[in-house]
């Protein structure tokens, strides 16, 4: 009958250990509060096929420029709404004025990690001038 | 009697299980399904480098102050100082393809380190045109691209950690350093695993 009760108690100990090893790091963050900087946001088009992730490491917004060279570049900005760490990986894609891709030969999927409840910007530069489209697909890490 | 086909059930889909995961098939290069190694580069790791420092570089605008666009550009020496034989081709051609799909530059594959072409034939054509037309074509370079790829591995118990960092370096011609990137990719396991 001890044992009946041991035991339960232990895997919940057991588990309560695991999460504490997973560990709920969040991150505590300051800035100024009145910005220099616009942002010059983008109407963006979502697929969501992997719900898991999107709930985990959300899309906060997307917002672009052109380089001194006049190539396009693309920041988004994403946001861990869990506790605990995540890792993802993503890949930007380009595509010209008529919406063909464009070939990269460094194109790459990124592995990259967030923090709990941090926010985070990945960017690319556009491979060419002549790239006027992107899109950015996650997948989540092994 | 019902474990004892459960047993064989499990007999026999353990080979197939097991030869599943190791036959032979194609991965997308660079691709999430890459086999990851903690104390070698891998093939994502370039690919990786060459992306962060080409992004730089064309964030940077570097390229575009010279009196007559696309910059020309020269191969320096890229310093391995790992403790691998890696060909460090697999960062610079990658670099190079990239900024010339850019337009924003073109590499001289007739003007390399003390005075060796990395294509002859294209020097020795070259010279023909000019000493036949008895006028100078050649474009001497705008910048010169140089690095190196440093490795420093540490340990904790089981586990390992290897940092690589590919360090770059863009020269004017008055030979000041008017670009410099640096990416580092910090790998941790106790073994090597597929994918990422």
């Amino acid at each position: 009958m001890k044992m009946r009760i041991l035991l339960p108690l232990a895997a919940c100990g057991f588990a309560a250990s695991l999460l504490g090893l997973a560990g709920c790091t969040t991150v505590n963050t300051v800035e100024n509060a009145q910005k220099e900087g616009q942002r010059q946001m983008v109407t963006d088009l979502r697929a969501v096929t992997d719900a898991s992730l999107a709930r985990k490491v959300s899309i906060v917004g997307v917002n672009q420029a052109m380089t001194p060279g006049g190539l396009l570049k693309v920041q988004v900005e994403l946001l861990n709404r869990t506790r605990s760490l995540q890792r993802f990986n993503y890949r930007f894609e380009w595509f010209d004025a008529n919406g063909m891709q464009v070939n990269n030969v460094i194109s790459a999927v990124i592995p990259d990690q967030i923090e709990g409840m941090e926010s985070k910007m990945i960017s690319s530069i556009a491979p060419s001038p002549s790239c006027k489209d992107f899109r950015v697909k996650f997948i989540e890490a092994n | 009697m019902k474990n004892k086909i459960i047993l064989s059930l499990v007999a026999a889909a353990f080979p197939i299980l097991v030869t599943g995961c190791a036959t032979a098939h194609y991965v997308e290069t660079g691709g999430r399904e890459n086999v990851v190694s903690i104390n070698q580069i891998n093939v994502q790791d370039y690919i990786q480098a060459a992306n962060a420092a080409v992004n730089d570089l064309l964030a940077s605008g570097a390229l575009d102050r010279v009196a007559n666009p696309p910059a020309v550009l020269a191969m320096s020496r890229i310093v391995n100082n790992t403790g691998q034989q890696i060909d460090t081709d697999m960062l610079t051609k990658k670099i190079r393809v990239a900024l010339l799909q850019s337009g924003k530059a073109v590499t001289t594959t007739t003007f390399g380190l003390g005075g060796t072409a990395e294509d002859p034939l294209a020097k020795g054509i070259q010279q023909e045109s000019e000493f036949s037309n008895d006028q100078k074509t050649t474009r001497t370079p705008d910048f010169s691209l140089s690095g190196k790829i440093i490795e420093t591995s540490v340990r904790a118990g089981s586990t390992r950690q290897t940092t690589y960092s590919f360090q770059l370096s863009l020269t004017d011609k008055q030979g000041l350093a008017v670009w410099e990137g640096e990416k580092e990719i910090t790998k941790q396991g106790t073994r090597e695993a597929v994918g990422f």
